[in-house]
């Protein structure tokens, strides 16, 4: 095998793994989530506990389809937020702080997905930049409130400094400045969510409208 | 070799299928219009834009229009004060995904007493 193509398969297996194809080391129990067996899940507006104002917001917009292309029927996240904001429920906080239960009721869910994002900011430094989204997911019951799910994921974005001596170093720097002026969160934002709920053992098994509904317990 | 090759493919293959399933539902611009609201909302244009463009695709192909985007376009009618047509999108959901029918139903109410208030302040 030439070095060339032992380089391509390590691209072609490192670059699976990072969508979520890694062997898991873990194995979730979804003993409550199988037998809950749950249609739909209402997506509330995630705690930030990270410095950027806005991330709630942003990290809103790549939630919906990865659950909803794993079968489930998702309620539309923004007329939701809009609809609680209405109802004085505009702080996540206090959203949170509603059982599922209640929660459930209003919107006529089975389940409620709450994210609470670690972390999601930049780190600066003079040649290098790395972006970082942590995210903690929990999806409870809306019926008997139990915890059905949870997954907790990290992404970090290092632009790799490929070049070596000093056009690397000032390339590094472009990329630093560029990443420093508009830094976009939204790709790993939708790496974590892409990792939480597929990889297998870890992820979430296939709601009623995938065609593998029911038939991925080897998996998960 | 080729034998080799073929192996391969199927290896590839494989490992691609298990990666990322193919996707069910179109969603043309919806996350990237819908994170571009939220970074600057003068544009609830262009979400609507991109809501619209993806619910006449998926009903041009016949194929399904995704979980909860008739609801999110009938909404931004609602808030244009667009009541009547607001209730055809939330009765669209509703018929699609029987999972909204509650949530529907409630907004579908509200939408109507909206029009009934509407209709009375005209008269008067």
């Amino acid at each position: 095998m030439t070095l060339l193509r032992r380089n391509a398969w390590v691209v072609l297996i490192s670059s699976c793994v990072l969508v979520g194809c890694a062997v898991p080391a873990k194995r979730s129990d979804y003993t409550a989530l199988r037998s809950e067996n749950p249609r739909s899940i209402l997506i509330v507006p995630a705690i930030n506990r990270s410095v950027e104002v806005n991330a709630a917001d942003y990290l809103l917009s790549t939630v919906s389809r990865p659950l909803a292309e794993k079968g489930y029927y998702v309620f539309p996240v923004h007329m939701v937020r809009s609809v609680l904001d209405d109802d004085g429920l505009s702080d996540a906080d206090l959203v949170h702080a509603n059982s599922p239960k209640r929660l459930g009721q209003l919107f006529g869910a089975d389940a409620v997905l709450y994210i609470t994002i670690e972390k999601w900011h930049a780190q600066y430094a003079v040649f290098s930049t790395a972006v970082v989204v942590e995210l903690s997911y929990i999806l409870k019951s809306a019926a008997t409130e139990q915890v059905l799910w949870k997954n907790q994921q990290k992404v970090v974005y290092q632009p790799q400094n490929n070049n070596s001596g000093l056009a690397g170093l000032i390339a590094a720097a472009i990329v630093a400045a560029i990443t420093r002026a508009a830094p976009n969160y939204i790709p790993l934002a939708q790496q974590a969510n892409q990792q939480a709920i597929y990889t297998k053992g870890s992820g979430l098994p296939a709601g009623p409208y995938n065609v593998f509904y029911k038939k991925d317990q080897e998996d998960f | 070799m080729r034998l080799g090759f073929a192996v391969a493919g199927v290896l590839v293959g494989a490992l691609l299928s298990g990666c990322v399933p193919p996707q069910k539902y179109n969603w043309g611009e919806y996350e990237s219009s819908l994170y571009g609201y939220y970074r600057d909302p003068t544009k609830a244009a262009q979400l609507t834009a991109a809501l619209d463009a993806i619910i006449q695709s998926a009903e041009q192909t016949k194929t399904f229009v995704p979980p909860g985007v008739y609801a999110e376009y009938g909404y931004l009618l609602y808030q244009q004060g667009k009541t009547a047509d607001a209730i055809v999108f939330f009765q669209k959901e509703k018929a699609l995904w029987p999972e909204s029918a509650f949530f529907m139903d409630a907004m579908i109410r509200n939408a109507t007493d909206a029009a009934n208030r509407k209709t009375g302040a005209d008269k008067k």
